[in-house]
């Protein structure tokens, strides 16, 4: 039901569209857009684990402002004089919001894409690009976990003999570690000696190599993406017509705001909010199904 | 036309001083037949299976040749044997190379440039085979060992190799993966024709299952027949190979001459049942038990563990339940269960390794918690870990074995004499990790026994042994032993504990459900016990090992 449940491409093509706007955008309509677009979505996906980080983020963006404004004294609205004599200008002040604003929305863009992206897909996209490559990302999203337990393992062992890493002295207690980590390296190596045996055994050099995937473009998939494209299209038409951008230095210059200008906003939200109320929709479909199960049963 | 013909196969490693890996091996193997390969380690059956596919052949000075399908083995494109030859290894974890199990049951496919409809189809048909499907979307590190010896067999088969060889398949896995995953390659055999040639230290589950056993021999190959005429062979040639044969047989050939009328040798457990109440079938046995030691109460325990509780995380459930578990001194004291039970977590509770958060554990009557680090493992308690591995950090045993001793010839000649007892003298100059299975436990023991314990812990140490090392090692403890050692084991291995230990606990749910000797302990189970046990339970009343069923039909006769 989650947005995880569509083809990889497309949420590549979401987040890619959704960070890359929240970057390049600093009209403040669109960047409250994006910004409370992913306040919302990082919230609907991980729930209130999602709100410490969220909520901490709002200090630091107002410490970000003032200390982009007691730096920067571009304009020439001045509020008020600090200290050493300087201007803090309204345009300064604004643009440091601005950056901030669009910063703290593309970290919160980020913990959605971890939740959402699993490495599976990374791995699937990058087989788009060359098969080697996303094998190659496979084994290392393999190995590095594997050497994890690797060193606990040997631990474990030279515990058992009285040379484990926080065993005996001092000056034994750092020379057991290098001991281990030096056996975890003829350990690891030997391993890609093995599995490089194995991929040999399996044809690995023959040339012409596919990438699998178990994931399917069906019809969903497809008029999302038609809907998305719509989306994008008039999101570029906005930005050819300076829509999306305003200018600080030395004042604020905003593009004249009309009624074509909602259409944008409408587009722009709509392609943000979609795959959170898509699950929402499902959920709710969900449920209203299961009332109607038990409803039925009885 | 035979499958794989070799002719007069010679080969040398350069700069090997052991002389020839194969002396002029000649081997015809047919079309759909399955043929074991025995032999004791270092006979040169992986050698003979790896020259069997190019691209895995080590290098070396070869003279014969092979042919597949009529025609030289290096004729064949890589394309050919990839798909073609399919080679399973020892190591089930090492084999595997991308983390996800759909993902590596698919690799073989994509090296061949297989398209996505064809190889989602492959995949699925396999997964469905093999019973994969309900872990298709998981992290190969969540599987176990016999799940990953699984996948790999899977994700040869998706190839659909004509040929499938597996070198010491279960070596690494406890007795009932090893013996799902044997029935699989059998049933590969029987329901897709394909050929099969395996090499195996457990042949009590492959030898029944053979149309031909091929012995090899210090790189020769010395018979070739079918099972039972090996067995013959192997009986009347005194060669030590057999005491690696499955029981029925080696009781059949203990009693043979006695007999009258012996019948044909019995492979399996059910032909040994019936062949044996073929013998009593006129005369009842008169004797059907034989003489054993009571499980005495416990005098001076060297390890004693009291109402233990652990777990390994805050909200993770208890491995360890309130168990309990008396060791007594100078006692050879075996655990035996099912996997993931906590038999290991308890080990790991003895030499503190794990912290129980509830019940006591003392060693020689003292809390392991009032034991300084250098006073536990010095003179004291040690474990030999389960992956022998991982206790190496040198580059040769030698110097692994340095790193124990104070140094100095009294260090040496402590080596000298560890290496003596475990009988690695030979393999001091060696990389740990070129050592073959069994080698690598001893040299594994011998580091351990340089701590001087007087308690030594050992989690699945005869795993990868196969009989012959097997027999050394319990050599090697019983030596231990006279010296006052008291030996605590975990094991899968019933059969040998059934032979060597002196006293058997089962663990199962995180406790000890039971404790006695292992004649009593094994006579009154009828699943977990010995395939010497099972053939004999409807006869004599405890005869557990093939002494025991050989001695009461001698007395009976």
């Amino acid at each position: 039901m989650r947005f995880d449940s569509y083809h990889p491409a497309i949420n590549f093509i979401y987040f890619a569209t959704a960070i890359a706007c929240t970057l390049a955008f600093n009209q403040p309509v669109f960047l409250a857009i994006s910004f409370l677009c992913a306040f919302a979505y990082s919230v609907k996906l991980r729930g209130r684990k999602a709100l410490p980080l969220n909520l901490a983020l709002l200090p630091l963006m107002a410490a970000y402002t003032w200390w982009y404004s007691y730096y920067n004294h571009f304009g020439v609205t001045n509020l008020r004089t600090n200290f050493a004599g300087n201007w803090i200008t309204l345009e300064s002040v604004a643009a440091g919001a601005a950056i901030s604003v669009a910063a703290a929305a593309v970290i919160m863009w980020m913990s959605c894409v971890f939740t959402v992206v699993s490495s599976d897909k990374v791995v699937y996209l990058l087989g788009r690009l060359s098969p080697k490559l996303s094998l190659f990302f496979s084994i290392l999203l393999r190995m590095f976990p594997r050497c994890g337990r690797q060193l606990s393992r040997i631990n474990t062992a030279r515990r058992g003999i009285g040379r484990g890493a926080g065993q005996g002295s001092f000056p034994a207690k750092a020379l057991n570690s290098v001991k281990i980590l030096s056996a975890l390296i003829s350990w690891t190596l030997e391993e890609f000696v093995e599995s490089s045996v194995s991929m040999r055994n399996r044809g690995y050099s023959l040339k012409g190599r596919t990438a699998f995937s178990i994931y399917r473009f069906d019809n969903r998939d497809r008029s999302l993406v038609v809907v998305m494209f719509i989306c994008i299209t008039l999101i570029i038409m906005a930005v050819m017509l300076d829509q999306t951008a305003m200018m600080f230095d030395p004042e604020i210059i905003i593009n004249r705001i009309t009624p074509v200008s909602a259409v944008f906003y409408g587009a722009y939200a709509l392609l943000l909010v979609m795959p959170g109320a898509l699950q929402i929709a499902d959920e709710m479909r969900f449920r209203r199904n299961r009332k109607n199960i038990l409803t039925n049963c009885k | 036309m035979a499958h794989f013909e070799i002719r007069n196969l010679s080969f040398s490693y350069p700069g090997s001083s052991r002389g020839k890996a194969l002396d002029n091996v000649n081997l015809t193997i047919e079309r759909g037949e399955y043929l074991t390969v025995c032999g004791k380690s270092g006979s040169g059956k992986t050698t003979l299976l790896r020259h069997l596919k190019s691209v895995l052949a080590p290098h070396g000075k070869l003279t014969g040749e092979i042919l597949f399908n009529g025609r030289p083995l290096q004729d064949a494109d890589l394309r050919t044997q990839s798909a073609g030859i399919g080679y399973v290894m020892q190591n089930p974890d090492s084999q595997i190379v991308t983390d996800k199990v759909w993902h590596e049951l698919a690799f073989g496919l994509e090296s061949l440039g297989t398209d996505q409809k064809t190889i989602r189809l492959r995949v699925a048909e396999m997964a469905s085979y093999f019973g994969i499907q309900g872990w298709f979307h998981r992290n190969v590190a969540e599987l176990s060992g016999g799940q990953k010896q699984l996948l790999n067999l899977a994700s040869i088969m998706a190839m659909q190799p004509e040929v499938l060889i597996l070198d010491e398949p279960t070596s690494q896995l406890d007795p009932i993966a090893a013996s799902d995953f044997l029935n699989t390659v059998r049933k590969i055999n029987l329901e897709l024709g394909t050929t099969i040639i395996i090499t195996e230290h457990r042949l009590e589950d492959i030898f029944h299952a053979s149309d031909r056993v091929a012995l090899m021999e210090g790189g020769r190959i010395t018979a070739c027949d079918t099972p039972r005429r090996v067995g013959d062979r192997l009986k009347y040639g005194n060669n030590d190979m057999f005491a690696a044969m499955p029981a029925p047989v080696q009781i059949y050939y203990s009693l043979k001459d006695r007999l009258k009328t012996p019948g044909e040798c019995p492979l399996t457990v059910r032909e040994g049942r019936n062949w044996l109440s073929g013998i009593f079938a006129e005369s009842e046995p008169t004797v059907t038990e034989i003489e054993k030691e009571e499980f005495g109460e416990i005098g001076v325990p060297a390890i004693s563990v009291k109402e233990v509780w652990y777990r390994y995380e805050k909200n993770a459930p208890d491995v360890l339940r309130s168990t309990s578990l008396g060791v007594q001194k100078g006692s050879f004291h075996a655990i035996v269960g099912g996997n993931g039970t906590g038999k290991s977590t308890m080990l790991k509770a003895i030499c503190g390794i794990c912290k129980p958060y509830r019940g006591n554990i003392l060693i020689n009557g003292k809390k392991l918690e009032k034991y300084k680090d250098g006073e536990l493992f010095s003179s004291n308690l040690a474990m030999l870990p389960q992956d022998a591995r991982s206790i190496f950090v040198k580059k040769t045993v030698r110097e692994d074995l340095e790193e124990m001793t104070a140094g100095g010839d009294e260090g040496e000649a402590a080596i000298a004499e560890v290496a003596e007892i475990c009988d690695i003298s030979h393999l001091l100059d060696t990389h740990p990790y070129d050592l073959s299975g069994g080698e690598q436990q001893r040299a594994a023991l011998a580091k351990v026994l340089l701590t001087r314990p007087q308690i030594l812990l050992m989690d699945e140490p005869t795993k990868g042994m196969d009989s012959f090392f097997k027999r050394k090692f319990a050599e090697i403890i019983g030596d231990l032993k006279s010296r006052g050692v008291t030996v605590l084991m975990v094991s899968h291995d019933v059969e040998f504990c059934a032979a060597y230990t002196d006293v058997v606990s089962m663990f199962f749910d995180g406790g000890i459900v039971t404790t006695d000797t292992p004649n009593s302990f094994f006579s009154r189970n009828s699943f977990y016990t010995t395939a010497a046990n099972r053939m004999s339970r409807h006869i004599f009343a405890n005869a557990i090992n093939n002494e025991d069923v050989t001695e009461l039909c001698i007395k009976n006769l």
